[in-house]
């Protein structure tokens, strides 16, 4: 069965090179959302088998988003990748704290996307 | 798979990642719309695919040949001196449709060593705009090849997103009542 992605990000450039990513280079299929709002409302209805989420969005940053997902029962046990710019150690607490699984700095390369996303869901 | 099949396979990746980025940054630029949406895309190509979040964009007064800021994101451009920063060989580089880059200088080498580059905006074989790129994120250790095709990419298909038809009228940039100067202050989104 096909695994589902839901990518969050409120750059369209991000979004636009991750789904690029994960559609050209993996069976994955991808879902997205443009905030942490509509990640927590999509990631009920569609019951991703990853999500894969920026930090610093409008309305709801990701770690807010991550604590919701946590926080509800359909989605406490779906897997969550952070993506950001900043890699300080300080800030990577700050998320695994939030309940994120992983962290993946920008710019992203995609092997080591793909090799991320890989461990979680399988080739 | 041996070395030389490992190298081929590097290459292969890092090649085709280089095409994703050329594609989706030339499909966002050209799917911009309007002048602060393209002002968006540039700074998200900028961070997403360069790893800075610290860039400013100069216009060339095309009478004048004066530089003045026009926007910048993640740094107060106010007192920012792009002719220091450039030099007169950089700027003339730049004013030719050069891109100027400075690479990291090593990780001791503070302020000055670090890594930067000037982007000439190119239209009709002149350049009407500097974009700046002054300071990479900590897991970014340099600009590399692929990144000098991203600034190619800015200098030939940036223009017409950023300053509009106006930038290809008969009297040049600076005529166009979309260019006007916008203001954003630093470091509020990434």
């Amino acid at each position: 069965m096909t695994k589902k992605i839901l990518v969050v990000d409120d750059s369209k450039t991000a979004l636009m090179m991750e789904r690029e990513i994960l559609e050209r280079r993996t069976t994955y299929q991808c879902v997205t959302a443009s905030d942490g709002r509509e990640a927590v409302e999509k990631a009920q209805q569609e019951r991703p088998d990853l999500v894969l989420m920026d930090v610093v969005m409008p309305h709801m940053n990701g770690f807010e988003a991550c604590k919701m997902m946590r926080q509800q029962a359909s989605t406490r046990e779906i897997p969550i990748v952070l993506v950001t710019t900043r890699g300080e150690e300080a800030y990577m607490e700050a998320g695994f704290q939030s309940g994120c699984n992983d962290y993946i700095t920008k710019p992203i390369d995609s092997a080591e996307l793909i090799a991320l996303l890989q461990s979680y869901l399988g080739e | 798979m041996n070395r030389d099949q490992h190298k081929a396979f590097g290459r292969t990746e890092a090649d085709a990642m280089n095409d994703l980025r050329l594609g989706a940054a030339r499909k966002r630029l050209a799917e911009s719309q309007g002048q602060e949406d393209a002002i968006d895309a540039v700074r998200e190509i900028v961070a997403n695919f360069l790893g800075s979040e610290e860039l400013g964009l100069f216009r060339v007064d095309r009478r004048s040949s004066a530089l003045r800021a026009f926007w910048s994101f993640g740094i107060d451009l106010e007192g920012y001196d792009l002719l220091q920063a450039l030099g007169d060989a950089g700027l003339e580089r730049v004013m030719r449709g050069e891109c100027h880059v400075e690479l990291a200088a090593g990780e001791h080498a503070g302020e000055m060593g670090r890594a930067r580059a000037f982007v000439p905006i190119r239209v009709g074989g002149q350049t009407i705009a500097i974009l700046a790129i002054l300071r990479l994120l900590p897991q970014k250790l340099d600009f590399d090849g692929a990144d000098m095709e991203l600034f190619k990419l800015f200098s030939d298909e940036a223009a017409k997103p950023l300053f509009g038809p106006g930038a290809f009228g008969p009297d040049g940039p600076g005529t166009n009542s979309d260019s006007q100067p916008v203001t954003e202050g630093p470091g509020i989104r990434a």
